[in-house]
């Protein structure tokens, strides 16, 4: 944690901004779409028309606040996708892969994330709007938001793809095979275009209970293994340098020790 | 020769974005939020054929802005940085910013394309196309901080762009945000044709073009410094 202290002055102070900034982003972003939109866990997909205007008259304001401040730092969701793209040029493989990521997640953002803010907005704000119109509304926020599944889906390939074919040794093999189960998310949750109820559903004990929990155990993984890359990273091409000495196993007895 | 080409499109960009702007009666004055259905349909019967010649233009044209912000990220390669992290979120954002304005002239072409249509129907369309319009700066907003950021790391004798560039982008960044809270009101001057949505924000955007295109003209003959990293 000492190197952190420095951390914006040293230099890899990009490195560090970008990652402080993703776990920001991240944190905010659950507390928006959980606490105060609650717009997560979703909806119910076989809601009535008349049920959608009850649905947006008991989370009016907090739809109009959570999305305004959506509105406001929703770019920032760039700077993960950027340090994710500088980890795919550190390794040995093509620069085709790191543009391929950076391009998929950044035009992913207008139907992945500002239409479910312009939806649940538009919803909110007019209360008194015909209920089958609000219904639409409804649809279109979790609908575009949980089914712009391509980008997390080719995304997420792309990235297990360099990782395999990698030679720096930038991240673990078997993160290379998360991104898998990622990818897995984004084609267990097609059926939700489909199905109004059951498990197959987008509030559904696959379409919500699985992907999201995956979801979030890959962020979290991701977001671990990026400050592992960034305490590594010589800012060179080649090979990343040997992980720093683990500080849960520093705090036993060296092993050398132990064993004479 | 090439960048050249593409850096003095912002002149006609500007001259397009300003007529299209006169064009769309819907701006001036902009509609207002408390209009009720009955009267933003009027309002497309009215002037089908300035809504749908300006919204084309716009349609064209608001796009045009990215390759101008391309050639600001490639002058990003020139600034004292250790790592291509920047510029990658500036090319992150880049895309996304112009492509949340032409998804709202879809809305509002799509309002226009059948004027008689359920009066309902036609206000959703205009609802529509006005909050993905004035509230989607998102992307704006960070590629200002972005920008800001990158010139105050650029820690070079003769940095790329001046210094108080940064607090320019810091600054527009500022003016822009109030438009993200238009879904809260439909008066006063939060409201999408409200004095700090509309006018400040349109304001700040159009300042922004023509001060990054003045700054950026000296910055496209800037040498690459030898500290500036290569990756």
């Amino acid at each position: 944690m000492t190197s952190d202290k420095s951390a914006l002055a040293g230099p890899k102070r990009e490195l560090w901004f970008a990652w402080y900034v993703t776990v920001a982003f991240y944190g905010l972003y659950s507390v928006i779409f959980f606490a105060v939109a609650r717009v997560q866990p979703p909806g119910r997909p076989w809601l009535a028309p008349d049920q959608t205007v009850d649905w947006f008259a008991d989370r009016r304001w907090g739809l109009l606040i959570g999305f305004a401040l959506i509105f406001v730092l929703g770019g920032f969701s760039a700077v993960a996708i950027a340090l994710i793209t500088y980890s795919i040029r550190r390794m040995s493989v093509s620069p085709v892969f790191a543009y391929s990521y950076l391009i998929l997640y950044a035009v992913s953002a207008v139907p992945g994330f500002m239409f479910i803010c312009v939806a649940m907005t538009c919803g909110a704000m007019r209360p008194e709007r015909d209920p089958v119109v609000q219904q639409w509304l409804y649809d279109l926020g979790f609908l575009s938001f949980v089914g712009t599944m391509g980008v997390f889906l080719i995304g997420s390939l792309v990235w297990m793809m360099a990782i395999l074919l990698d030679k720096n040794g930038v991240f673990p093999t078997w993160f290379g095979y998360l991104n898998l189960c990622n990818a897995l998310t984004e084609v267990v949750i097609a059926p939700s275009w489909i199905f109004q109820r059951g498990v197959l559903a987008y509030n559904g004990a696959i379409g919500f209970w699985v992907n999201v929990p995956v979801f979030g155990l890959y962020t979290t993984v991701f977001i671990i293994l990026l400050r592992n890359l960034i305490q590594r990273d010589d800012l060179g091409t080649g090979p990343l340098p040997e992980p720093p000495p683990d500080v849960w196993r520093r705090a036993r007895p060296p092993v050398e020790a132990a064993t004479s | 020769m090439g960048e050249r080409i593409i850096y003095w499109t912002w002149v006609p960009l500007v001259v397009i974005w300003i007529a299209g702007f006169l064009l769309f009666p819907g701006f001036i004055p902009p509609v207002s939020p408390k209009a009720s259905a009955a009267e933003v349909a009027d309002f497309y019967r009215q002037d089908l054929s300035r809504v749908r010649y300006s919204m084309i233009l716009f349609n064209w044209f608001c796009v045009a802005l990215i390759p101008i912000l391309m050639l600001i990220a490639e002058r990003m390669r020139a600034m004292a940085h250790r790592t291509p992290i920047l510029r990658y979120c500036v090319i992150g954002v880049a895309g996304a910013a112009p492509i949340a304005f032409l998804t709202s002239t879809v809305f509002w072409l799509l309002a226009a394309f059948r004027p008689d249509r359920s009066p309902d129907l036609t206000l959703l369309c205009n609802d529509l196309a006005w909050i993905t319009f004035t509230c989607g700066v998102p992307f704006l907003v960070a590629l200002c901080l972005f920008l800001a950021l990158a010139i105050v790391w650029d820690d070079q004798e003769q940095p790329v762009f001046p210094r108080w560039v940064a607090a320019f982008n810091v600054g527009i960044a500022l003016a822009i945000i109030p438009a993200a809270f238009a879904g809260l009101t439909k008066s006063g001057v939060f409201a999408w044709d409200g004095f700090l949505s509309f006018w400040v924000k349109n304001l700040a955007i159009a300042l922004w073009i023509v001060v990054m295109a003045v700054v950026l003209r000296p910055a496209l003959e800037h040498n690459r410094s030898e500290s500036a990293a290569t990756v």
